[in-house]
């Protein structure tokens, strides 16, 4: 190795490390923290015995959305685990009751006439009026909705108007599913469109038989003649019963469509719709397997502590390594901020672009990472201090060490990387998050090993602190009483 | 030189393997202890494994726990288990609730708390989630055992291979006493601490066979393989010393800061069996793995021939060849077994040629 190319690889280490990690912290990127950190709330629901997986997708899809309305979810992880099992994590939520209402398992369907249609609830506009008296005081919805209350003020998907709405006639056990498709009769105008075709049981079809007949009874356009399709306390859509359907046999369940007015979009307005009528279908199969909610100041309590821990125990380990090791000391202690800011900059960029969050279990992953990686320094300090104290001198022991040192370091890590994958495959929840800091740790400890250590350890040895004095590498060797003689013995015998 | 000095320079003639004869005996006896331990104190599991709900929330109102126990009573959850921290959180752990049940916990325990709803935590857990994750981590330790076995009998032979297993089980065991003794609460989190652990105890065992294969080498013309177990245990000792304490210092903060003085709970367990293990880890590689390896293979025919051998040649008997006086013999021999790794095998060159063995 000559000091250029060691220089050089030595610098363009450090940019990468340091570079890397300044750019991302410049840029506003920090590690994405997971809810037992931030606080927020977990749900792991679990299907029946033999559940589709198609139905577990629709699950978390409506979920998703129903989260997404939620608002204050910074980055929602719904996930099927296993084979019947979702996993909803809402880092951040600190509303327990809307975060648990949106993966309620309870997911409430029903169909019930529409009574009017208004702008704002009659509580408000009327407050001496007669009213429902579960209504909220603020929005003057009713909250919580009861779908058999004989009248409920409702709000629409949009917010923008009240549905005043009788008791139901259909609920979501009444519904076997729905489906979207393209029409081509369908659609406003016969013009062709998106619809969605809901299937009903046997004894929901003839509900719905008798209660499109006593709509029919309106007049076309009045609000009375709509149908409210509500979920969860909200009127996802409310179509009305066509022109022409007889009060007498209202319309046939096997033959009805529900078309999708003029929208922005359609095939996904359907798509929702039979959805919610799919999931209005399973209403008892999800059982709350898991509840896990951290509060917010527990989450920054455990962060804190884990920092805290951190921060010391590298303290320490300084002082020991540095006591230790003299200068090579200083080096694994450089050494550390170089595998930190690739360690740390692994798990922002995962955060940035797979939507990873570091768990506790993952900063313990780290702490325990700090002696993976000194344990590498230390193989090779050792290394060069037998190759020494068998009577080399000083740099040719560093050269010497270095290829045995770094099989001994690639057959640890590998070990230890074949764990941590075998841990992320088996295991579950945050084990798999151990398992990943581990295992990229095991990564860039060979990387650093190579491109930092070798080369910086060389440069050290071929400046004044490599046989200068106590705090030199030399000093570090411990006083040889007898140097050199086991060796040259030998050599002469050979 | 003082035995700080030799063991800085890697000097030191310590004959572990014949230390090990009583060292071994305490291990079976600790063995045999956790094992009875294990059975008459089952491991304490966390609702994780068994299912069950815990309220955390923090004692803003100030209740004292007779408060919480008859709030509790009245929503029929008599039989919950309620705690007072120290740091002024109420803890209480109930069996596994329906979710209608687990609200009206909630909010019972923020009502008598003091505190609003949403800072309430809570961690509630079915009972089929808790054995379907015990399974797992049953399934992941029984094929990460498997795996290190056929790598070690593939990167070296199977009688390291289960000496290697022998000290996990040792350190297994061992731990899962102490934790059973103390009633430590095993969670998620240990059984990856003890997956750790594994993972050192077994880098350090495949650290020392590596050393052993290297010096068989080189000296298995002059030296009995006990000693050349020896030999390369004292070569090890620093790195493993070292590594020891540079792992066990950020865990031990871990420990001691992150979960003792600030009450970060969730840490304690965790940190708890990582210190235990990786203690316990470089002693079984060093006390139990290496001298098991080393007594089996002085059973075979070819090291009991070495070992007729090296007696006569040292013009002793062969119980003077002890491992014990060995160490003494070797700093007086000029081509000391100190050596030979550095001299990069010229010291131990055989003096006259043999087939080599392994």
């Amino acid at each position: 190795m000559s000091r250029k190319k060691a220089l050089l690889t030595l610098l363009i280490t450090l940019a990468i490390a340091w570079g890397s990690i300044g750019a991302m912290l410049l840029a506003g990127w920090a590690p994405k923290l997971g809810l037992d950190l931030q606080g927020g709330f977990a749900v792991v629901l679990v299907g029946p015995e033999g559940t589709d997986p198609d139905t577990l997708d629709t699950a978390v899809e409506i979920m998703r959305r129903r989260i997404e309305e939620l608002g204050s979810v910074q980055e929602p992880e719904i996930s099927v685990q296993g084979e019947r099992s979702i996993v909803v994590q809402l880092p951040g939520v600190d509303d327990r009751e809307r975060a648990l209402e949106a993966v309620g398992t309870t997911g409430e369907m029903s169909f019930r006439p529409v009574l009017d249609l208004v702008l704002e609830s009659p509580a408000l506009t009327d407050p001496e009026g007669d009213h429902p008296d579960n209504l909220d005081l603020v929005t003057g919805l009713s909250d919580p909705d009861d779908v058999h209350a004989t009248i409920a003020y409702l709000p629409s998907e949009d917010g923008a108007f009240v549905y005043i709405v009788g008791p139901a006639f259909l609920t979501g056990s009444d519904m076997k599913g729905g489906r979207a498709q393209f029409s081509g009769t369908g659609g406003l105008g016969g013009a062709g469109g998106w619809v969605v075709v809901p299937e009903f049981t046997d004894e929901g079809g003839e509900k719905f038989r008798l209660a499109t007949g006593s709509l029919a009874t309106y007049p076309v356009g009045a609000p009375q003649r709509r149908l409210a399709i509500v979920v969860d306390g909200v009127v996802g859509s409310a179509p009305e019963v066509a022109a022409g359907v007889s009060p007498d046999e209202g319309l046939d369940p096997n033959q009805v469509v529900i078309t999708i007015g003029s929208s922005e979009n359609p095939q996904a307005e359907s798509e929702d719709l039979a959805a919610i009528l799919n999931y209005g279908a399973l209403p008892t199969t999800f059982e709350r397997e898991r509840v896990e909610s951290v509060s917010a100041s527990l989450g920054a309590d455990s962060l804190k502590a884990g920092l805290i821990a951190g921060l010391l125990g590298l303290a320490l380990v300084t002082i020991y390594m540095i006591i230790y090791y003299r200068v090579l000391g200083v080096i694994a202690m450089v050494g550390l901020t170089v595998f930190g800011s690739l360690l740390i900059g692994a798990i922002i960029l995962l955060g940035e672009f797979q939507g990873t969050t570091l768990t506790l279990a993952g900063v313990t992953g780290i702490i325990v990472s700090i002696g993976i990686t000194l344990d590498s320094y230390i193989v090779y300090f050792e290394r060069v201090k037998e190759e020494f104290h068998s009577g080399r001198p000083l740099r040719p022991s560093i050269d010497h060490a270095y290829p045995g040192a770094f099989s001994t370091i690639l057959k640890g890590d590998t070990v230890t990387f074949l764990a941590a994958v075998l841990l992320w495959l088996l295991a579950v929840g945050p084990v798999k998050g151990f398992a990943l800091t581990l295992g990229i740790a095991t990564i860039v400890d060979v990387f650093v090993s190579y491109y930092y250590t070798r080369p910086g350890t060389w440069l050290v040895a071929h400046s004044a602190l490599g046989e200068g004095g106590w705090f030199s590498i030399r000093g570090a060797m411990g006083k040889s009483s007898q140097p050199s003689i086991p060796a040259e013995s030998v050599e002469v015998t050979s | 030189m003082s035995v700080l000095t030799k063991m800085y320079r890697g000097e030191t003639h310590f004959d572990f393997v014949g230390i090990s004869k009583k060292t071994l005996i305490v291990s079976a006896a600790l063995v045999v202890l956790s094992l009875v331990m294990l059975l008459v104190r089952p491991l304490n599991l966390s609702i994780d494994f068994t299912g069950g709900v815990i309220v955390t929330v923090e004692n803003e109102a100030g209740a004292d726990i007779t408060v919480v126990r008859s709030s509790l009573d009245d929503i029929g959850q008599a039989g919950a288990r309620v705690q007072l921290t120290g740091d002024g959180l109420i803890l209480i752990q109930t069996e596994a609730l329906d979710a209608a049940s687990q609200d009206e916990l909630v909010l019972t325990s923020a009502a008598v708390a003091g505190t609003d709803v949403n800072a309430v935590t809570i961690d509630a857990v079915g009972p089929t989630f808790g054995a379907e994750v015990t399974q797992a981590a049953i399934q992941a330790l029984v094929v990460f055992l498997i795996v290190v076995a056929l790598f070690i009998t593939w990167r070296f032979e199977w009688k390291m291979a289960l000496s290697a297993l022998a000290a996990l089980a040792h350190d297994l065991i061992i731990t899962g006493g102490i934790f059973a003794l103390f009633g430590f609460v095993v969670t998620p989190a240990t059984v990856i601490a003890i997956l750790t652990i594994l993972g050192y105890s077994l880098y350090d065992t495949v650290v020392v066979f590596d050393k052993v294969n290297e010096n068989v080498e080189l000296m298995h013309d002059q030296y009995t393989y006990t000693e050349i177990v020896n030999t390369s245990m004292n070569q090890v000792l620093m790195r493993s010393i070292n590594t020891s304490m540079t792992s066990l210092i950020p865990v031990g903060s871990l420990l001691f800061v992150g979960s003792f003085a600030l009450g970060a709970h969730t840490l304690r367990e965790f940190a708890m069996a990582l210190f235990i293990g990786i203690a316990l880890g470089t002693y079984s590689s060093i006390f139990v793995a290496a001298p098991l390896l080393a007594m089996w293979k002085e059973r075979e025919p070819d090291w009991i021939a070495e070992r007729k051998r090296v007696a006569r040649r040292r013009g002793g008997s062969m119980s003077a060849v002890t491992a014990a006086t060995v160490p003494t013999k070797v700093e007086t021999v000029p081509d000391a077994p100190t050596a030979p790794t550095g001299a990069s095998g010229a010291a131990a060159r055989a003096p006259r040629k043999r087939k080599k063995r392994r």
